[in-house]
């Protein structure tokens, strides 16, 4: 689903942020990046769905080779979810609107039926009942939920999230990880950036260990957790525990 | 531990006032010197008013101020053109009043306006007879008194009466409206011309300054968005364009346009020295509404935007649904506050020799049969401005708590 090879990226003021970074993502599979702060998880996360362009290197996305087209580009971002760290919910919208702007406005669906299967998601993530409140009504854990159900409203193919859990208070962290342990259930492809550990251990199929911009470790959970093999895998393991 | 809130009572006027004024013994006195000066001042000002002022001069040139030199056979077209905008204000504000998106009615400035109702009634009724009005200023003014009467009904009837659907509708009257307005005005269709150069006094005032807001809007959201561009060529342009309009003072702009309008504008567009004038406005005012528009799309924070994005949204979209409505939201005030900026600037068209509402009073005060009435005029025509003023700080609250979601009226 996702191949990216030797990605390399510099930022505008000249910071080598993706040092040549390799990964490849299959169809059903659930990968976890973890690394230390400012090592470019979320720099090399946001290439995927071309929020952030790069130098050298290439990735192809569901069949598609991003590159400077912009065609390519909304084609990708149409099978691509994303779910930011800050929820990113449009304020001046409610939690319905919000679920149903892109499918109705990009997939050109009529409105009744986007808004039902709308009411479905809802209903997975738990809140139905909140479909018609603003999302400044909501907990942090009810926004980040409808921030999933609002992706997944557009019917994507892959699912990246970046540090879904970090800005909520500890007792919400739970109700968003069951919701995308349940989406890991149903096949879906999913690209997590987090430090939940336990999520890693029980729903990844790899975990990948950035630091600097270079993929520095790539195994299994059972393996990266009990036996990592590089130093500083073991460094970074020590500091979260 | 448990700490009982104390019982409050709602305080009564008097005891709001009492606490408001006379706190301590200082806040006390500063009150009653302050109460002292506004009364005199108040008290002065109505004797001059009702005793030594001398109206006529106002009521024998009302015509005058508020059309200028229109033909007065074609002034049928301006009455039914301000019924139509009595109608279409009164419907606007009752949806804005009675309809927030979400929560109960919020109710908006007239609280109670049956008493505003009362005071028009009896000012409709007791103003003329007491002042000794000719019986045509009579009727006009109890045809105003009609109208705002209609608005108000309007407001209250057709807020409830419309269905949701076509409640969305609503605001397309404005630039409907205006095309009617402009064809009501200046003739065609089967109607008779009427030259721009016969405009005047408050229907000039009130057109200028209603052109440019309408079209300086949408030209000032535009250089915002070109300010903030990822093309360096509309980047730049727009940052150009800003900062010379924002560096010049208005009135050289306007020589300017008089002079330069007819070269740079397509053939037509700019005709005569009004349109010239009035589109010197709007691209003046243009520039500032770019700056308020501006610092509202800076208060949208960037992740807004990726999401919109990531969501398959395309820039365009992306921008009309989901960034814009935020930051015209927070720009609404400052943007509410050019446009009466705009109004009281089209005062300088009279420099340029249109006859404006301050160019028709200069005429007016030149006219040797009313000389040294300066006072009387100056205050009639502050009280209109600040009446049309007063008008769109209205709307432009309305439209704020409309707006914002989460409506709480802030006072
Ligand atoms: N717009 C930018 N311009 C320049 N440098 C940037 C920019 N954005 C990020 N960086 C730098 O790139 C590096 C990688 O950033 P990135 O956000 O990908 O890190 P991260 O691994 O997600 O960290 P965190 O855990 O704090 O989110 C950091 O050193 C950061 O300072
Ligand atoms: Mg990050």
């Amino acid at each position: 689903m996702i191949e990216a090879r030797g990605v390399e990226k510099w930022y505008p003021n000249g910071f080598h942020a993706l040092r040549g970074v390799d990964l490849s993502v299959e169809q059903g599979e659930v990968v976890v990046i973890m690394g230390p702060s400012g090592s470019g998880k979320s720099t090399f996360l946001r290439t995927f769905n071309a929020l952030e362009d790069f130098q050298k290197g290439s990735i192809t996305v569901d069949g598609i080779t991003l590159s400077d087209d912009l065609r390519h580009i909304d084609a990708i971002r149409r099978e691509v979810g994303m779910v930011f760290q800050q929820f990113n919910l449009f304020p001046h919208l409610t939690v319905l609107d919000n679920l149903t702007l892109a499918p109705v406005l990009v997939r050109k669906l009529a409105k009744a039926e986007v808004q039902r299967r709308a009411l479905e998601l809802l209903e997975r993530v738990g809140i139905a009942e909140q479909a018609h409140k603003y999302p400044g009504q909501l907990s942090g854990g009810q926004q980040q939920r409808v921030a999933i159900a609002r992706s997944l409203c557009m019917e994507p193919r892959i699912m990246l999230f970046d540090e879904p859990t970090s800005a909520l208070d500890p007792e919400m962290v739970q109700e968003v990880l069951e919701v995308m342990q349940g989406l890991a259930r149903d096949g879906m492809t999913m690209v997590v950036v987090t430090h939940e550990v336990r999520f890693a251990r029980q729903v990844a199929h790899r975990v990948v260990l950035m630091d600097d911009g270079e993929v520095v470790e790539m195994a299994p959970p059972e393996r990266f957790f009990s036996n990592p093999q590089h130093p500083r895998s073991r460094q970074f393991l020590s500091q979260i525990s | 531990m448990d700490a009982v809130p104390p019982l409050r009572l709602r305080p009564g006027a008097w005891q709001r006032l009492r606490r408001g004024l006379f706190a301590s013994r200082v806040d006390g006195l500063i009150s009653i010197v302050l109460i002292g000066f506004l009364l005199a001042a108040a008290l002065g000002l109505a004797k001059w008013a009702l005793f030594q002022a001398q109206w006529a001069v106002i009521s024998a040139n009302s015509t005058l101020f508020a059309v200028g030199r229109y033909p007065l056979e074609q002034q049928w077209r301006l009455w039914l053109l301000t019924t139509l905008l009595a109608l279409a204000t009164g419907l606007s504000w009752g949806l804005l009043r009675a309809f927030p998106r979400s929560g109960p009615p919020v109710t908006l400035w007239p609280r109670n306006d049956r008493w505003a109702v009362a005071i028009l009634v009896v000012l409709a009724i007791w103003r003329p007879m007491a002042l000794q009005l000719a019986l045509p200023i009579q009727m006009r003014w109890w045809a105003i008194t009609g109208l705002l009467l209609l608005a108000r009904w309007a407001a209250g009837r057709w807020g409830q009466a419309i269905p949701q659907v076509s409640r969305r509708l609503v605001p397309l009257i404005w630039p409907l409206l205006y095309l009617v307005g402009m064809v009501l005005i200046s003739g065609g269709l089967g109607l008779v011309q009427v030259a721009p150069s016969e405009w005047g006094g408050l229907l000039l005032t009130l057109l200028m300054s209603s052109f440019a807001i309408l079209l300086c809007f949408p030209l000032g959201v535009l250089l915002a968005l070109g300010r903030r561009s990822e093309l360096p060529l509309l980047r730049w342009g727009s940052v150009l364009y800003i900062e010379f309009i924002r560096g010049a003072p208005l009135i050289t702009l306007l020589f300017l346009g008089q002079n330069i309008l007819g070269f740079l504008l397509p053939g037509g567009m700019a005709p005569d020295r009004v349109w010239r004038a009035a589109w010197v406005l709007t691209f003046f005012a243009a520039a500032y509404v770019a700056e308020a528009v501006r610092s509202g799309l800076s208060a949208v924070p960037a992740g807004q935007l990726e999401a919109a994005r990531s969501l398959g949204l395309p820039l365009p979209l992306a921008l009309i649904h989901v960034v814009l409505p935020q930051a015209l939201r927070v720009a609404l005030p400052a943007t509410v506050g050019q446009f009466i900026t705009l109004l009281q600037d089209t005062t300088l068209l009279s420099l340029i020799g249109l006859l404006d509402l301050l160019g028709t009073a200069r005429t007016v005060m030149a006219n040797p049969e009313f000389l040294g009435k300066n006072a009387e005029v100056y205050l009639v025509l502050a009280v209109l401005f600040w009446c049309c003023c007063a008008a769109l700080g209205l709307g432009s609250r309305a439209l704020e708590i409309r707006l914002n979601p989460q409506a709480q009226p802030s006072r």
